[in-house]
């Protein structure tokens, strides 16, 4: 996902450089009021939007695997997968919806649910599906917000489109059930 | 090849007047087909031309040469002017002359050294004097191994060297003071110079170790040598210094790029991509991938294939743990419960009642006589007895009874 762009210094169209901008910093947030640059998508949730790449045709960058390119590389990638679904098992609370922008949850619960899911040292796995949700947050997969303990999905799953989230349904509806105390409390 | 080898340098010694005059022919000779009079040098490459078409002809007619309308059809392509002029000059020049020295001569002849000095200029539009010194630097080799070699020509031939280089040098050092684009333009004179510095190199430790009392004119040779690579190098740091400011990337060798992007700091490496925006990074979650990272991860129980289960509801473990001793008391309360305190008792009195239960109990006597620590035994008579209103419709007569322990 390194497409060039160039971008001279002078004279050019703000349109443009803000569009330059939003590209190189990721997922920007900017107030709801402010207008969207042009190409890009955004991903509101009524006081905040987020800004995000959009892709002709509907492609994501899944497409690379067909023309056999190599995505970003991502260390332990199962693993961030599968705490971003025990993420979404807390959060996602309606299935039949759309995940964004989904409801928050208690960061214990995920770990309490992604702890179901794998086997082994249970502290050790807090800790690692703790730094994995640190580092989801950062891509903007999730919305982690450490002085609440609590934790939405982020606004890049507002990219997923509507035919492929036929399986991780199925899936979600699988994982161990999140505990059933409060919803999105801390403790 | 060899009035290229001594004359090219252009060093030759004219201080002898007798050969002198023998040595300026051979010069003119050379440059006939450069002259554009017996003058000067020609000012059109189109008259170069003009000599290398009639040179070829000649090669081709032979001993006996070509008449003036000969030639003139040969060079049909070229202005008449022209060729009346080319030919004035070559004749001038010696390079066409008559077959006989005499007048009203019509035929006429070439001279094998004008077409050696053709090519030997040919050679030099096109490769420059760079090429021309590697075959300079092996012709010199060869001499020099050559035991017919005298140390005189081999002082000849290191002095020749060291002035080209000499020369050279001081080409490489206006250059490098000159202006850039000139530089660029003669960019090509500078690579592979390291080959060159080492073929003089060998060349100068092999004169010197063969004639050691030439260690001066091998020091000049060094000197001069030196010279040149300091130069080329001082130009080529100049040329690679002024690349950097312009994206045509054939102007230098890809091994100065390679080793550019080996040896750069991080700035400068990122001072190439200025003024590109690139997206910035992040991994792409698809909801495939996800499901699939899950379905594939350790699971906190491996998954097993359940055991088969009865239709009807498990009541629970039996308690026949099928010990021995369990089954010989249950024998032994059958056989005694069949016996009824008596030591036989007739099998066909026991099988009294319908079959399901009597074959049960037949059972249970079969085992009770075949158990080794119970002293009870079944004795069959050899006689069929058929009882058509019986539950067994046959029945062998036989006997259960008790054994003597």
């Amino acid at each position: 996902m390194t497409g060039g762009d160039g971008a001279a210094s002078g004279g050019v169209d703000p349109r443009v450089l803000a569009r330059a901008r939003v590209r190189v910093l990721g997922v920007p947030v900017i107030d709801a009021s402010e207008p969207v640059p042009e190409g890009t998508a955004a991903a509101g949730d009524g006081e905040r939007v987020w800004l995000l790449p959009s892709w002709p045709d509907g492609a994501t960058p899944a497409l690379l695997e067909e023309y056999e390119t190599a995505p970003m590389p991502l260390d332990r990638s199962g693993q961030a997968r599968r705490v971003l679904a025990a993420a979404l098992r807390c959060c996602w609370t309606r299935p039949d919806d759309a995940p964004w922008p989904g409801a928050p949850a208690a960061v214990a619960d995920v770990l309490e649910v992604y702890g179901g899911m794998s086997r082994g040292d249970a502290d050790l796995a807090r800790r690692w599906a703790t730094g994995e949700l640190r580092r989801l947050a950062d891509t903007g997969w999730l919305l982690l917000d450490e002085e609440s303990g609590t934790v939405r999905p982020g606004p890049r799953v507002a990219l997923w489109a509507e035919p492929s989230l036929a399986s991780l349904r199925d899936l979600l509806r699988r994982l161990p059930e999140p505990p059933q105390r409060a919803e999105g409390g801390d403790e | 090849m060899s009035p290229t080898s001594e004359n090219a340098p252009g060093a030759a010694s004219l201080d002898d007047v007798l050969v002198g005059e023998a040595v300026l022919g051979v010069y003119r000779q050379m440059f006939a087909a450069l002259a554009r009079d017996s003058g000067a040098v020609v000012d059109d490459p189109e008259l170069v031309d003009v000599a290398e078409t009639l040179l070829a002809a000649f090669a081709d007619a032979g001993e006996d040469g070509l008449s003036r309308e000969q030639m003139r059809y040969v060079c049909r392509r070229y202005p008449a002017d022209v060729f009346e002029n080319r030919l004035r000059v070559l004749k001038g020049l010696g390079a066409v002359r008559e077959v006989f020295p005499k007048p009203n001569q019509l035929r006429y002849r070439a001279s094998f050294t004008s077409v050696v000095g053709l090519m030997f200029v040919r050679r030099m539009m096109l490769d420059g004097g760079q090429s021309e010194m590697h075959r300079l630097l092996a012709l010199e080799q060869l001499n020099v191994a050559d035991p017919r070699m005298t140390a005189e020509q081999a002082r000849g031939g290191a002095d020749g060297l060291a002035r080209a280089f000499r020369l050279w040098s001081v080409e490489l050092l206006t250059l490098t003071n000159g202006t850039i684009e000139e530089l660029r333009e003669q960019a090509p004179k500078l690579w592979g110079t390291e080959e060159i510095l080492i073929r003089a190199e060998r060349l100068h430790g092999a004169i010197l170790r063969r004639w050691p009392e030439l260690d001066r004119t091998c020091t000049d040779l060094r000197a001069a040598i030196y010279a040149y690579g300091d130069a080329s190098r001082r130009a080529a740091a100049r040329l690679s210094d002024s690349a950097g400011t312009t994206r045509n990337l054939t102007l230098l060798p890809p091994e100065t790029w390679r080793t550019f992007a080996r040896t750069a700091s991080r700035e400068d490496l990122a001072a190439v991509l200025e003024g590109f925006v690139f997206d910035a990074a992040a991994p792409w979650h698809e909801p495939s991938a996800v499901v699939a990272a899950v379905e594939d991860g350790p699971r906190a129980t491996p998954p097993r294939p359940a055991p088969p289960r009865p239709s009807v509801p498990d009541p629970g473990l039996s308690d026949d743990t099928g010990s021995d001793g369990a089954a010989v008391e249950r024998l032994r309360a059958v056989a005694e419960q069949t016996l009824r305190g008596n030591d036989r008792v007739a099998v066909e009195d026991v099988l009294v009642e319908d079959w399901a239960a009597s074959r049960r109990l037949l059972a249970d006597l079969s085992s009770a006589h075949l158990h080794p620590e119970l002293p009870y035994r079944l004795v069959w008579s050899d006689a069929l007895d058929v009882r058509p209103g019986g539950s067994p419709t046959w029945v062998t007569p036989g006997w259960f009874e008790r054994t003597a322990p």
